[in-house]
């Protein structure tokens, strides 16, 4: 594994970890925004957008973007966050540049009315899609009540309103602005020839303007609070409750990562005994969220209206306990194992590695192979779960409720 | 660069299909057990989800709490669960644990404690899962399709029903694991970074002396289809799916068909996604996909939309899968290949996509396809044997069933 790294006089950073024994190679576009860079009269304007971007350039109609796509065999995507926008494929490493070429000229879009306008209904029909998924809804509400006036609170897909009245001419600025190349990244893994990658990109990104693309990094304080969404046409209590964590620059964080593991991370963690193995909810997660600047926990349960309370009251317990008496040892190894493990199968493809690769970077200016984020958590020991503890991240705690049901306390 | 297959019939029928990949780190395993919702008593329709439950609430000489860890304790991330024709139970993990993890395996399949105490619960969890499908519009309404295209048990869901998951007693958990969790007819497979000698001595160690054979699973039956059903409820879009039956695995001309269906709908430039998404705005989601289950194939095609715009999106996408027996261009089809190809070496490099699709292959065709088969199979496709097959099985007969605000008019 060998990683190079260089920013061209545009701003533009191109990095990459080499690996040529892999049979693939993926490459991509961090684009440093997203739906806490937007202000509410262009909210789901990223989104929109990363869409946009599909449509084509000056070069390629959206037809000319979608069929070269498939024809070098590209497994592709792209998708928006509160922080990021990021667009991807992995390919056989023959057709390196033209993925190269094809992303490139992504970032360059025409934005043609007809295809905006077009594009506009698809995004509605998105929302109109999570609208019908609960599980889904009540995160977005719990993110907003948690955050209250902070823009990570912020909504990705926006509003049917606010979609509707979007003009093209608003996306436009708002593209000049924050695709500048000075924001973008350019990352790479896999078996990729760094040479003729960063030749091709030099070449094609000449002339692209830098421009200021600030965020805003306002403090908040963070409440506790009970708020239940009554809609009784949905058939279960969907449940998210919010906690402060700590932020992708934290050291810390790993830790962080641990302690949801082993209080919310699937069959076998505390909440799994305390809720879903005597069958009183369906299913309960916890996981955190690091974030630019901060973070937070995400927890999510799912039960008849008749358990809410109970399972609420069960999960509150269960993390003053863990904040009470910690972890035991046993527990603490078990959980970094499956950490371990989790880091290798998902960065066992170019395709996987590439987001550690890259976000590693848009984050904290840093490459951290493999192995050494496998040591890192390794290295976790009870002292550094027990300070972290100590602080009470879930002392504080926003709980949203949606579902069929009039009160929560 | 392509991994080494094995397959090994133990004497007691269980069969072992593994895939040796050098490159990895990690090893994947599943285990396909004939104990789906198929054969579920009738009756006790979800009761192979509830045994499949209880088999982790205690296995060997662990109880449920020290299962658990167990396998936390070698990092295992834990897949698996009923479905329509089999349970399955699978674990990704490090390749140095994988010998460790069969044995804990062994437990869970062969010895679980099925503990009469924790029935109760594990039958609310199951009653909840129903419950929940009403909050899952396009997973109730695949469900509800089923239930229109397949006569008798191929019609259920795993989930069971509310009367059957009522009537489960202990005694009938015990009589049907007594049953149905048998060798023969189970498959075993394995893919990642292993010795394959100490593997199959290891796999015949803890399975050698398993016995019996599992009841035969009944042939689908696509008689009595029905040709339109519609479930109402105020959704904010309306969810379309359709079913028309098309080949298996193992047909001559199954590669065809694969063609023909991703020209349809694989990646951005195909044409479902071209005609109902891109030019008119109609979907966010819109696919075509096989749909196997053993002895029947079928084509399953999806879109969901916005109840002013639905019966145009099912008028487009009918007129799409019809205009497909036209026949596909050379530009079409090369793409198709190229993007086959290219997810062929790229699931190569996963563990856990190969052991699913090992498994998979096993189960629906009692043999796997190594990934030399495959290209060959995909490079011997032309234009011209895509039409021929499109003739003889053009997209007719349609089962189409919606659930969202509006009914709809199928128009053939």
């Amino acid at each position: 594994m060998k990683f190079q790294q260089i920013v061209l006089d545009n701003g533009l950073t191109i990095i990459g970890e080499s690996n040529p024994d892999a049979l693939s190679m993926a490459g991509g576009y961090f684009v440093r925004t997203g739906a806490r860079d937007e202000t509410a009269e262009v909210s789901g304007v990223s989104h929109f957008l990363e869409h946009m971007l599909f449509k084509g350039s000056e070069k390629r109609s959206a037809e000319d973007v979608n069929r070269e796509f498939d024809e070098i065999g590209a497994d592709y995507n792209a998708f928006t966050g509160e922080e990021y926008t990021v667009y991807y494929g992995a390919v056989l490493p023959e057709q390196q540049l033209r993925l190269l070429d094809l992303l490139t000229d992504m970032m360059r879009p025409t934005l043609r009315v007809e295809d905006f306008d077009m594009e506009k209904q698809v995004i509605l029909e998105e929302i109109a899609m999570y609208k019908d998924r609960p599980q889904f809804t009540v995160i977005d509400e719990a993110r907003s009540a948690y955050y209250q006036d902070h823009p990570l609170g912020q909504s990705v897909l926006g509003s049917a309103e606010s979609i509707t009245a979007l003009q093209r001419d608003q996306m436009h600025a708002y593209w000049r602005r924050r695709y500048a190349p000075n924001n973008l990244l350019l990352a790479l893994s896999g078996n990729f020839d760094w040479e003729q990658v960063t030749a091709h990109a030099r070449q094609h990104t000449r002339g692209w303007e830098p421009a200021a693309s600030p965020r805003d990094f306002p403090t908040f304080e963070p409440r506790s609070r009970v708020h239940v969404v009554q809609k009784d046409s949905i058939h279960r209590v969907h449940m998210c409750f919010v906690s402060p964590g700590v932020s992708a620059q934290n050291d810390e964080r790993r830790v962080a990562d641990l302690i949801s593991d082993m209080i919310g991370g699937g069959d076998g963690s505390r909440l799994y005994w305390e809720v879903v193995e005597p069958g009183l909810a369906d299913s309960v997660r916890l996981s955190h969220d690091e974030e630019d600047g901060s973070g937070a926990y995400f927890g999510y349960a799912s039960c008849g209206a008749e358990n809410a309370q109970e399972v609420l009251d069960r999960i509150r317990r269960a993390l003053t306990k863990v904040m009470d008496d910690g972890f035991t040892e046993d527990e603490l190894a078990r959980t970094k194992r499956k950490a371990a493990s989790a880091l290798v199968l998902h960065d066992e493809t170019p395709r996987g590695r590439l987001f550690h690769v890259g976000f590693d970077w848009q984050y904290r200016a840093e490459h951290r192979p493999l192995d050494e984020a496998i040591d890192q958590y390794l290295a976790i020991s009870m002292a550094d779960v027990r300070s972290f503890l100590d602080r009470r991240p879930f002392d504080t705690s926003t709980v949203v409720a949606l579902g069929p049901l009039t009160s929560l306390s | 660069m392509q991994g080494t297959h094995y397959t090994v019939r133990l004497p007691n029928g269980l069969t072992v299909v593994a895939e040796h990949i050098p490159a990895v780190r990690s090893a994947a395993f599943q285990f396909i057990i004939p104990a789906g919702g198929v054969t579920d008593p009738e009756g006790l329709e979800g009761i192979a989800s509830v045994v499949e439950g209880l088999a982790y609430r205690g296995a060997g000489d662990r109880d449920a709490r020290q299962l658990s860890d167990a396998l936390d304790a070698l990092g295992i991330h834990r897949g698996g669960g009923a479905e329509l024709e089999y349970a399955t139970y699978g674990a990704s993990l490090l390749a140095d644990d994988l010998l460790a993890a069969l044995a804990i395996y062994a437990d869970i399949i062969r010895r679980p404690h099925l503990p009469a105490d924790q029935l109760p619960a594990e039958q609310a969890l199951a009653l909840q899962k129903l419950e929940r499908l009403e909050d899952s519009p396009a997973e109730k309404l695949f469900v509800n399709l089923r239930r229109a295209y397949y006569r008798g048990p191929h019609g259920r869901t795993s989930m069971g029903t509310e009367e059957g998951l009522r009537a489960i007693t202990p005694e009938a958990v015990r009589a049907d694991h007594e049953r149905r969790y048998r060798p023969d007819g189970v498959i075993l497979a394995v893919a990642g970074r292993f010795q394959w000698g100490e593997l199959i001595e290891t796999i015949r160690s803890l399975f050698g002396d398993w016995e019996g054979c599992a009841p035969p699973t009944p042939d689908p039956d696509t008689s009595g289809r029905e040709r339109y059903r519609h479930i109402q409820q105020e959704t904010n879009q309306e969810q379309i799916g359709l079913l028309y039956p098309s080949i298996a695995l193992g047909h001559p001309n199954y590669y065809d068909m694969r063609m023909a269906i991703r020209v349809l709908s694989g990646g951005m430039s195909a044409r479902l996604f071209t005609e109902v998404r891109e030019k008119r705005g109609l979907c966010y989601s819109v696919s075509a996909m096989p749909h196997a289950v053993r002895g029947s194939g079928s084509i399953l095609a999806y879109a969901g939309t916005t109840p002013e715009r639905c019966q145009e999106t099912l008028d487009v996408l009918i007129a799409e899968l019809r205009r497909l027996e036209l026949g596909v261009t050379p530009e079409e089809l090369a793409r198709a290949e190229v993007g086959v190809l290219s997810d062929l070496v790229m699931q190569g490099e996963t563990s856990r996509a190969r052991a699913g699709g090992l498994a998979r292959d096993q189960y629906l065709q009692g043999q796997v396809r190594t990934m030399e088969e495959i290209r060959a199979g995909v490079k011997a496709v032309t234009p011209d044997s895509i039409y021929s097959f499109l003739q003889a099985h053009p997209a007719r007969d349609f089962t189409v069933a919606t659930l969202g605000p509006q009914a709809l008019e199928v128009n053939e």
